[in-house]
């Protein structure tokens, strides 16, 4: 962890140098590209971090960390009294483009720092998000996902805020739990001067299943087939082997 | 321990999925069932969900099961004939009930059909068991003489076929009829059935007792393995790594389970079994009726 830091304090000291060469008002760089799911997988941090031109902090700029996943189709159903005594599945709204995975920090939050119409046209902030819902049109929908995708920890407002080092340096621990979805991420970094998105950088990493867990889960997905066939021979060989590994007479 | 499963896409505690395998291996051993009926549930419970507990329990169920039926095979226990019947009952049970899982799932009720399902089937079976065991506790000292067999509707059926291990000359329609009803179970629950079938088998079909449980392991390790087949290709969710977590504890606990068996009486064990059926029932039952803390739950569209 030391030996990492080190390196990290290296990379930005070489950044600063190179933003001052080149008058880049903004450089900013992933701790890892790629965050591998093995089947010991309990989540990860991936720290973003950089260095600006000009002094961060209160009275000068402002960084704002976006990070958001790949986006898939969710229903979200509500559940009503039926025949009077239970409680099934009722009305659902269906939401397409949904984040799997959603988080934002700053060195305050965005709505402090930016004006409205701009946070909402780049979508930041959970508020923000352009959720388009089919279905049930109640807004209730809307705010139970939000409320749903917040308690699975998956999405994220201001969790952690963007840390400032050295006036120029800054960075942040953004967490990602075991539930994450795999795919490719975007993370987009924004340097706000004068409430105003004054220099932006966006950079890429993926969440990729490794090792065991991603052959399983390949091969249950390219050959259903084989995969099926293969879980009934092996839990037919499990019960075979294990009442002669056991055998108590 | 925490591990990542890889279909569930979550992880959970390795040394708590061994556990739960070693406790339901041990109370089907003990009673002589596959152990689904509980396994499904306790899986929902832990935060698996339901597609996934419902397929890798049936996994699960196959493989516990055929240690059992290796075992009754070598003492000649299974009407192999009367097993095909139920058989071409149950596969053709479990695709009706692969379909009707994927049309539920599509639909949003796979969660309240399982429950459903789980509080009618279990609630029916607990309740007969119950009942049916505590009148043979009550008589054990009256020896009653029961007829060889009765004669009724049934055996004015056609497609007559004679049973020589089950000494029965009967129509296949009831035997096939019933394996067809414990394949939909199967399917959407996650179960072999052994618990629905035993009975249906001495009561309905009117086989003895001694093949009863051979051969309806030998359907339920059959209908298992078509189940897992059909929900990996159709639904996608069995997942194997926890199959095997739970396999890994469930067959030294059948072990276990079976020496402690045969040291109890049939009528005490078959009590204890309807009250742990009708246990699972009501507190599948109260899930269903209780007013949920959260009205909202999402889920993949599919």
């Amino acid at each position: 962890m030391i030996a990492r830091l080190l390196l990290l304090v290296a990379m930005l000291a070489s950044a600063i140098a190179g933003a001052a060469a080149q008058e880049a008002p903004l450089v900013a760089d992933l701790s890892d590209r790629e965050i591998e799911v093995s089947t010991g997988f309990t989540g990860a941090d991936l720290l973003v971090f950089g260095a600006t031109d000009a002094p961060i902090g209160p009275g000068g700029d402002e960084i704002l960390v976006v990070v958001r996943g790949p986006t898939r189709p969710v229903v979200v159903r509500r559940k009503v009294r039926a025949l009077g005594v239970m409680w099934v599945n009722g009305p659902a709204a269906r939401f397409s483009g949904v984040p799997g995975f959603y988080a934002i920090a700053g060195t305050r939050p965005a709505w402090q720092i930016l004006p409205e119409q701009e946070r909402q046209n780049n979508g930041l902030g959970l508020d923000a998000l352009p959720l388009v819902s089919t279905g049930a049109r109640n807004p209730h929908f809307r705010a139970a996902l939000l409320d749903l995708e917040k308690g699975s920890g998956l999405w994220l407002e201001d969790a952690a805020t963007v840390e400032i080092g050295a006036n120029r340096l800054f960075h942040v621990r953004v967490p990602l739990p075991a539930a994450v979805p795999t795919g490719d991420y975007r993370v987009e970094v924004l340097l706000v001067r004068s409430r105003r998105i004054h220099a932006r950088q966006e950079m890429e990493f993926r969440v990729d299943r490794v090792g065991a867990a991603d052959r399983i889960a390949t091969v249950a997905e390219t050959q259903p087939l084989v995969y099926g066939v293969v879980c009934v021979l092996l839990a037919a060989f499990a019960g075979w082997f294990g009442s002669v590994l056991f055998r108590r007479s | 321990m925490q591990v990542y499963l890889p279909i569930a896409e979550m992880s959970a505690d390795a040394l708590l999925l061994v556990g739960i395998g070693f406790g339901v291996g041990w109370l089907s051993g003990l009673f002589g069932v596959g152990g689904g009926f509980l396994l499904t549930p306790l899986l929902i419970l832990i935060g698996i969900p339901s597609p996934v507990a419902v397929a890798s329990g049936a996994n699960q169920t196959l493989g516990a099961s055929v240690s059992g039926l290796i075992a009754q095979w070598r003492r000649g226990n299974v009407d192999a004939k009367m097993g095909c019947v139920l058989l071409a009952g149950g596969l053709l049970g479990s695709f009706a009930g692969v379909q009707l899982f994927a049309l539920l799932r599509r639909i949003g009720q796979v969660d309240t059909a399982v429950s459903l399902f789980y509080v009618v089937v279990l609630g029916t079976v607990g309740v007969l068991m119950v009942m049916e065991s505590a009148r043979a506790i009550l008589r054990r000292r009256r020896s009653v003489r029961r007829r060889l067999h009765a004669h009724y509707w049934m055996h004015g059926l056609p497609l007559k076929a004679r049973f020589r291990k089950s000494r029965l000359y009967i129509s296949v329609i009831p035997p096939a009829l019933v394996g067809f009803g414990i394949g939909v179970l199967s399917a959407v629950m996650g179960v072999g059935g052994g618990f629905m079938l035993v009975p249906a088998m001495i009561y309905f079909i009117g086989m003895p007792t001694a093949v009863v449980i051979g051969t309806s392991l030998f359907q339920v390790v059959f209908v298992a393995a078509n189940v897992t087949l059909l929900q990996a290709v159709q639904v996608g969710s069995v997942d194997l790594l926890l199959t095997m977590l739970l396999l890994g504890g469930g067959v030294a606990g059948a072990q276990f389970g079976a020496a402690l068996g045969t040291r109890l009486r049939g009528e005490e064990t078959r009590a204890l079994l309807g009250l742990m059926v009708l246990g699972v029932a009501v507190s599948l039952l109260w899930g269903l009726v209780r007013r949920p803390d959260n009205l909202f739950s999402l889920g993949p569209a599919l």
